[in-house]
C-alpha cells in the first residue's frame, strides 16, 4: 500500500503538476499554412491552404498535437488561451502511423505560466470525458462533454493502413478539435483525432497507451515507428479446425493465417501456429485479448512495445505448447500503400517522361484518368503483387506518370499512368533505377517497357538529352530529379 | 493515304445527303417482312445460383428466306418459349430456334405454324454496303403500327459483338428512334442493310448485311464454322524511334506485337513480341493498325479475323522480325467463352455451383461479377474484377471462388468470408468445380483443407469431412430451401 502510494506520487511529479488548474490554459490553438505536393506532377505543389487544429502543453516545454494537424505545413502558428499573440512553432517529432506530433515554440517565453498537462490511464467505458479544443465555427476555446462508448482497434485514417487502439465517445469532435486533449479528472486521457461522417455524434480519440508508446519511442530523439506483429491472425472457432490442430476446445487461441514476407517474424511464426498468449495476455478464439476490461483484437499485444523489443508468445504448434519470442519491428515497407506526409515524392524527368513512385497518394492524385485496365494494373501492383507474387514484387514500383509533350516524345502512344517494367533491359525496382538505366545506355535508342499487356516506347537517346533542358524550362521544373 | 482521305470525305457527305432527302420507302412493303418476337426465358441470380426466375423480352425479326426469321441472339439464351407475331398484332405463333450464334449475335428462327407464313415475304439483304447518301430507315412494330424512323449513316467501325469478344465491322447510325438495338432491320433501297445490335443515346450499331450473309452461309454447312479472333496484343507503330530500334526499312507502317499469350488449342503462336505485322491476308496495315477494306474503307485490323475467315483458317501474314521480312501462316483460333479465365457469358445452362457444409463455391464469371449492379466494373471486389485482365493458361484455365457461406453450426467461424479464390483443396489444385468435387473425395485425415490465393482476409479453412459434413450439407440445403448441393455441367469436368 505504501509502495503504491509512493509510485503514484512520483508519477504525479514527473508528469507535471496540473491538478487544481484549469486545463484550458494549457490548450493551444494551432494554425497552419500547408502545401502538399501534386503526386502525379511531383515537382509541383498545390495551393497553400490554411488549416486549424488544437494541441496542449506537455512537459519539456512542448506541445502535443495530431500529425495530421501539422503535416505538409509551411508555417505553424500557435496561440495561447485568450492571448492574441501568434508564436511560430516547428515540428520536433512526428509519427504519422499513430497520428501524433510534438511541437516546439521558437520563443520559449510562450510557455511561461502554462502548466504541462499530465496523462491519465485508459478511461473506463461509460465514464465521462471532456474535450478541449478550437473547432471550426468560432475563435474561442470549446468544451464538449461525453461518455466513453467503446474501446477497440480501429483504422487511423491519417495514414490509412494501420489499426490501433481507439476510444469512441459521444463528445462532439469536429474539425479543429484535432490534437486537443480529452480530459478526465484533470488528466489527459486522449488526443482527439477523427470522426466518421456516417456516425453522427461519434468522435474518436487516441488513448494514453498509444501516446505513451510514442513518447517513449522518441526518448532517443528518433521516431522508429509503430511495431507490428508481422503476421495475419485469424479467429479459430471452428471445431474442425481446432480438432485438426489437436487443440483443446477451450475457447483459447487464435491462428496465424499468414506472415508478412519482409519481417523477422517469418523466422519465428508460421501458418497454423496457434497463439495462446502474447506477453501477459491470453488470446481468445475470436483473436481478442482482454485489455483493461475491453475485448480488443490481439494485435494490440504487439503494439505496446518499441521496435526491437522482444515479446514472449506462447504457441500451440504440432500438438504441443511452445514458447517463442517475437522481436517487434516497425514496418516501413508498406509506406506507399498508406498516405504519406512530409517527404516529397521521388521522381525523375527525362526527355519529357515523368517517372515517379507508385503510391496510394499517386493513385488518388492521378484520379481515374487512363483506362480501367491500366488503373487495375497499378492497383494490383501496389496492393496485391507483394502478397500473391512476393518474388515479383518491386521495392518501389515506378510509374510513367505523364509525358510532357515535346518533339522528342510527340509520337508516343503511351501518355502516362502506366507501370514501368524495364528500361534498356534493366528491371525497374525503384526511381533510382530509372536514372541508372538511362545513364548506362550505350544504344542510340532507349527502350521503355511497361507493365500490363507489355506495351513499349522508344526514345532517341541523343535527342532526349538535347531536349531535356528545354523541356524542364518549358514546364517550370527546377530539378530533373528528387530522390 | 489518298484512299484514306477519300473515305473520310465520303463519311462527311453521307449524313448531309440523308438529311436532305425525304423518306420514300413504302412502309407496307415491310409489313410483310418484319415480325415481333417475344421471348420467355429463365434468368439466374448468380449470388444464389440455385434460384431462377422468368423474364420476358421483346425483339424484332425480319423474314429472310423460306420460313426463316433473322434476329439477334441477344436475349435468346435460356429461352423457355419463343413466339412470333406478324402484322404487329393478332395471334402469336410458337417459334423454334434453328441456330443461334452468340458470338455473331445472330439467330435464325422458324415456326411450324403454316398460317404464320401466309402473306409474309422474305426481304433481300443488300449485297453492298449503303452507298453515299443512301436513304436509311429503321423499321419495327410499335403498338400495332409499323414505325419507320429515319437514320443517318455515321461511320463503319470495328467493335466487339454484343455479348462476345469477337470483333467485326458494324455500321453506326444516328437516329431519333428510342429503345432500339433489338434486331430492328435497317433499310436502304428496299433491302436490308443490317439489323440493329445496340443503341446508346442516338447512336445505333448495326450488324451489316455482309456479316449476316457470311454467318448465315456458315451455318448452312453440315458442320457450322466458328468465328475466330486474333490471340495477340498489338500497339500502333506511330513512334518512329520504335521502328528504328526494330530496324524497319522503308516507310513507317505495320503494327507492333506486344504480347502473345499462350494458346490453349496447342497451335504454335507463330508471332513474337516485337514483331511488326505489315500485312494480313493480303491487306497492308498502316501504322495505326488500319487497312483499306474493299467494302467499308479504312477499318482496324481486328476485322480481318472475321472478314470471311473462320476458326482454323490459315492466314498469311507478312511480318518484320529481327530486321528482316518474314512470311508466316497464322492459324486463327476459335473463340469460346470457356477459354477465358473469367468467361464473359454463360448461356443455356444453370450457373454452376457446389455447396459443401454451407460453403458455396462457384466459377468466377462475368455474370457473377455483374450481380454487383450496373456499376459492377467499379463496385465488384477489385481483385475478382482484375482477374478479367489475365489470360487463361493451361495451368490456370479458370477460377473457383468461395462466394458465400450459408451459416450453420458446422461452419461456425467462417460465416463472414466470401469472394475468396480457391487455390487448393486437400492438397489438389482447383481450377474448376469438377476439380473441387474430385478433391473433396480425398479428405486429409477426416478433414477438408481449403486453401485460398494469398489475400488479406483468410488463407485457409478447415471443415470436418465424412458423415458430419454430409449431414450438415443436407441440413443446410433443407433450411435454405435448396434442392441440390451441386450443379456442375459436364463440359466443365476436370481435364476437358
Amino acid at each position: 500500500m505504501f509502495l503504491k502510494t509512493v509510485f503514484t506520487c512520483l508519477a504525479f511529479l514527473v508528469a507535471g503538476t496540473c491538478l487544481g488548474i484549469e486545463p484550458e490554459r494549457s490548450v493551444i490553438q494551432i494554425l497552419t499554412y500547408r502545401q502538399s505536393p501534386d503526386w502525379s506532377a511531383p515537382w509541383r505543389f498545390d495551393v497553400v491552404q490554411r488549416a486549424g487544429g488544437s494541441g496542449f502543453v506537455i512537459r519539456g516545454k512542448r506541445i502535443m498535437t495530431n500529425a495530421h494537424v501539422v503535416s505538409w505545413a509551411r508555417q505553424i502558428i500557435v496561440r495561447k488561451y485568450q492571448d492574441a499573440k501568434p508564436y511560430a512553432a516547428k515540428v520536433e517529432f512526428v509519427a504519422h502511423d499513430c497520428d501524433l506530433a510534438i511541437l516546439t515554440v521558437e520563443d520559449e517565453s510562450f510557455f511561461d505560466g502554462l502548466p504541462a498537462l499530465g496523462f491519465g490511464d485508459l478511461p473506463k467505458v461509460r465514464s465521462t470525458v471532456i474535450t478541449y479544443g478550437y473547432p471550426a465555427g468560432g475563435e474561442e476555446i470549446s468544451y464538449t462533454r461525453g461518455v466513453v462508448s467503446r474501446i477497440e482497434l480501429s483504422p487511423y485514417s491519417h495514414i490509412g493502413n494501420r489499426r490501433l487502439l481507439t476510444v469512441q465517445t459521444d463528445a462532439a469532435i469536429n474539425p479543429g478539435n484535432s490534437g486537443g486533449p480529452v480530459v478526465q479528472d484533470d488528466r489527459v486521457v486522449g488526443v482527439a483525432f477523427q470522426g466518421i461522417k456516417s456516425l453522427e455524434g461519434a468522435g474518436f480519440f487516441i488513448p494514453p497507451q498509444v501516446i505513451q508508446r510514442f513518447l517513449k519511442d522518441i526518448e532517443d530523439k528518433h521516431y522508429d515507428g509503430l511495431p507490428l506483429a508481422g503476421a495475419g491472425i485469424a479467429s479459430l472457432q471452428n471445431p474442425a479446425y481446432r480438432a485438426l490442430l489437436k487443440l483443446p476446445d477451450n475457447n483459447l487461441g487464435a491462428r496465424v493465417d499468414r506472415i508478412r514476407s519482409k519481417t523477422h517474424t517469418k523466422n519465428v511464426l508460421r501458418a497454423d501456429d496457434v497463439i495462446l498468449k502474447i506477453g501477459e495476455f491470453a488470446v481468445a478464439s475470436d483473436a481478442t485479448i482482454l485489455f483493461q476490461s475491453n475485448r480488443v483484437f490481439c494485435a494490440m499485444g504487439f503494439q505496446l512495445g518499441q521496435s526491437g523489443d522482444s515479446v514472449p508468445v506462447q504457441l500451440w504448434r504440432d500438438g504441443k505448447l511452445q514458447d517463442v519470442t517475437v522481436t517487434l519491428e516497425a514496418a516501413v515497407d508498406d509506406q506507399c500503400e498508406g498516405n504519406q506526409f512530409d517527404v516529397e515524392p521521388r521522381y525523375f524527368v527525362f526527355g519529357g517522361l515523368v517517372f515517379t513512385q507508385l503510391s496510394l497518394d499517386y493513385l488518388r492524385d492521378s484520379g481515374r484518368e487512363g483506362s480501367e485496365a491500366t488503373a487495375g494494373e497499378l492497383n494490383y501492383e501496389l496492393f496485391f503483387r507483394n502478397r500473391e507474387e512476393p518474388e515479383l514484387a518491386r521495392e518501389e514500383p515506378v510509374v510513367l506518370s505523364s509525358v510532357l509533350t515535346d518533339a522528342v516524345n510527340a509520337n508516343f502512344i503511351t501518355r502516362g499512368r502506366v507501370l514501368v517494367d524495364r528500361i534498356n533491359g534493366i528491371r525497374i525496382e525503384k526511381v533510382a533505377d530509372v536514372i541508372r538505366a538511362f545513364a548506362s545506355s550505350t544504344n542510340t535508342h532507349d527502350m521503355i517497357e511497361f507493365g500490363g499487356r507489355g506495351s513499349f516506347e522508344t526514345l532517341d537517346h541523343a535527342e532526349a538529352v538535347r531536349a531535356n533542358t528545354k523541356i524542364l524550362k518549358t514546364y517550370g521544373i527546377t530539378q530533373d530529379r528528387h530522390l | 493515304m489518298k484512299n484514306h482521305f477519300a473515305i473520310r470525305l465520303l463519311l462527311l457527305i453521307a449524313p448531309l445527303a440523308a438529311l436532305a432527302e425525304t423518306i420514300s420507302t413504302n412502309a407496307s412493303t415491310w409489313e410483310k417482312s418484319v415480325v415481333n418476337i417475344e421471348v420467355a426465358r429463365k434468368s439466374y441470380d448468380y449470388y444464389q445460383p440455385w434460384n431462377r426466375r422468368s423474364e420476358r423480352a421483346a425483339k424484332t425479326g425480319v423474314v429472310v428466306g423460306e420460313r426463316q426469321i433473322l434476329a439477334t441472339a441477344q436475349g435468346l439464351s435460356d429461352q423457355t418459349l419463343v413466339r412470333m407475331q406478324k402484322n404487329g398484332r393478332g395471334k402469336w405463333a410458337t417459334a423454334s430456334v434453328v441456330w443461334i450464334d452468340y458470338h455473331a449475335n445472330l439467330a435464325l428462327l422458324t415456326t411450324e405454324d403454316a398460317a404464320f407464313w401466309r402473306d409474309l415475304r422474305p426481304a433481300d439483304l443488300t449485297s453492298k454496303p449503303p452507298a453515299e447518301g443512301a436513304k436509311l430507315q429503321i423499321v419495327r412494330w410499335r403498338e400495332g403500327k409499323l414505325e419507320n424512323r429515319q437514320a443517318e449513316f455515321t461511320q463503319y467501325s470495328v467493335n466487339e459483338s454484343v455479348g462476345s469478344a469477337i470483333n467485326h465491322v458494324q455500321m453506326e447510325l444516328d437516329s431519333e428512334i428510342r429503345d432500339a438495338g433489338s434486331g430492328e432491320p435497317v433499310i436502304t433501297d428496299s433491302r436490308v442493310a443490317g439489323i440493329t445490335a445496340s443503341q446508346l443515346g442516338r447512336t445505333c450499331k448495326v450488324i451489316t448485311a455482309s456479316f449476316i450473309h457470311s454467318v448465315v452461309d456458315a451455318h448452312k454447312s453440315v458442320s457450322p464454322r466458328v468465328l475466330g479472333y486474333f490471340h495477340f496484343y498489338w500497339q500502333p507503330a506511330e513512334n518512329p524511334a520504335s521502328l528504328a530500334q526494330l530496324k524497319l526499312s522503308g516507310e513507317p507502317r505495320g503494327v507492333l506485337v506486344i504480347n502473345v499469350p499462350e494458346r490453349l488449342d496447342g497451335v504454335d503462336c507463330v508471332l513474337k513480341p516485337r514483331d511488326i505485322i505489315l500485312n494480313i491476308d493480303g491487306f497492308d496495315l498502316d501504322m495505326q493498325g488500319d487497312y483499306i477494306d474493299p467494302e467499308f474503307g479504312s477499318l482496324t485490323l481486328e476485322n480481318l479475323s472475321t472478314r470471311g475467315r473462320w476458326a482454323g483458317d490459315d492466314m498469311k501474314m507478312k511480318i518484320w522480325r529481327d530486321g528482316k521480312p518474314l512470311d508466316v501462316m497464322y492459324r486463327l483460333p476459335g473463340y469460346d467463352f470457356k477459354n477465358s479465365l473469367v468467361p464473359i457469358a454463360v448461356h443455356d445452362q444453370m450457373p454452376d455451383y457446389l455447396i459443401v457444409g454451407g460453403l458455396v463455391f462457384q466459377p468466377l464469371t462475368t455474370p457473377y461479377l455483374q450481380r454487383w449492379g450496373s456499376e459492377w466494373e467499379r463496385t465488384a471486389p477489385f481483385r475478382l474484377n482484375h482477374y478479367r485482365s489475365d489470360e487463361a493458361t493451361k495451368a490456370k484455365p479458370s477460377l473457383v471462388i468461395l462466394s458465400q457461406v450459408l451459416p450453420d453450426k458446422f461452419n461456425i467461424g467462417y460465416q463472414e468470408y466470401r469472394s475468396l479464390v480457391v487455390s487448393q483443396v486437400n492438397g489438389q489444385t482447383v481450377n474448376k468445380l469438377a476439380d473441387l468435387q474430385a478433391a473433396l473425395k480425398k479428405p486429409k485425415d477426416k478433414f477438408h483443407i481449403i486453401d485460398f490465393v494469398p489475400n488479406e482476409s483468410l488463407q485457409r479453412i478447415v471443415l470436418a469431412a465424412g458423415d458430419t459434413e454430409r449431414e450438415a450439407t443436407q441440413r443446410i440445403l433443407k433450411r435454405f430451401g435448396i434442392a441440390d448441393a451441386e450443379q456442375i455441367t459436364s463440359k466443365s469436368a476436370a481435364g476437358k
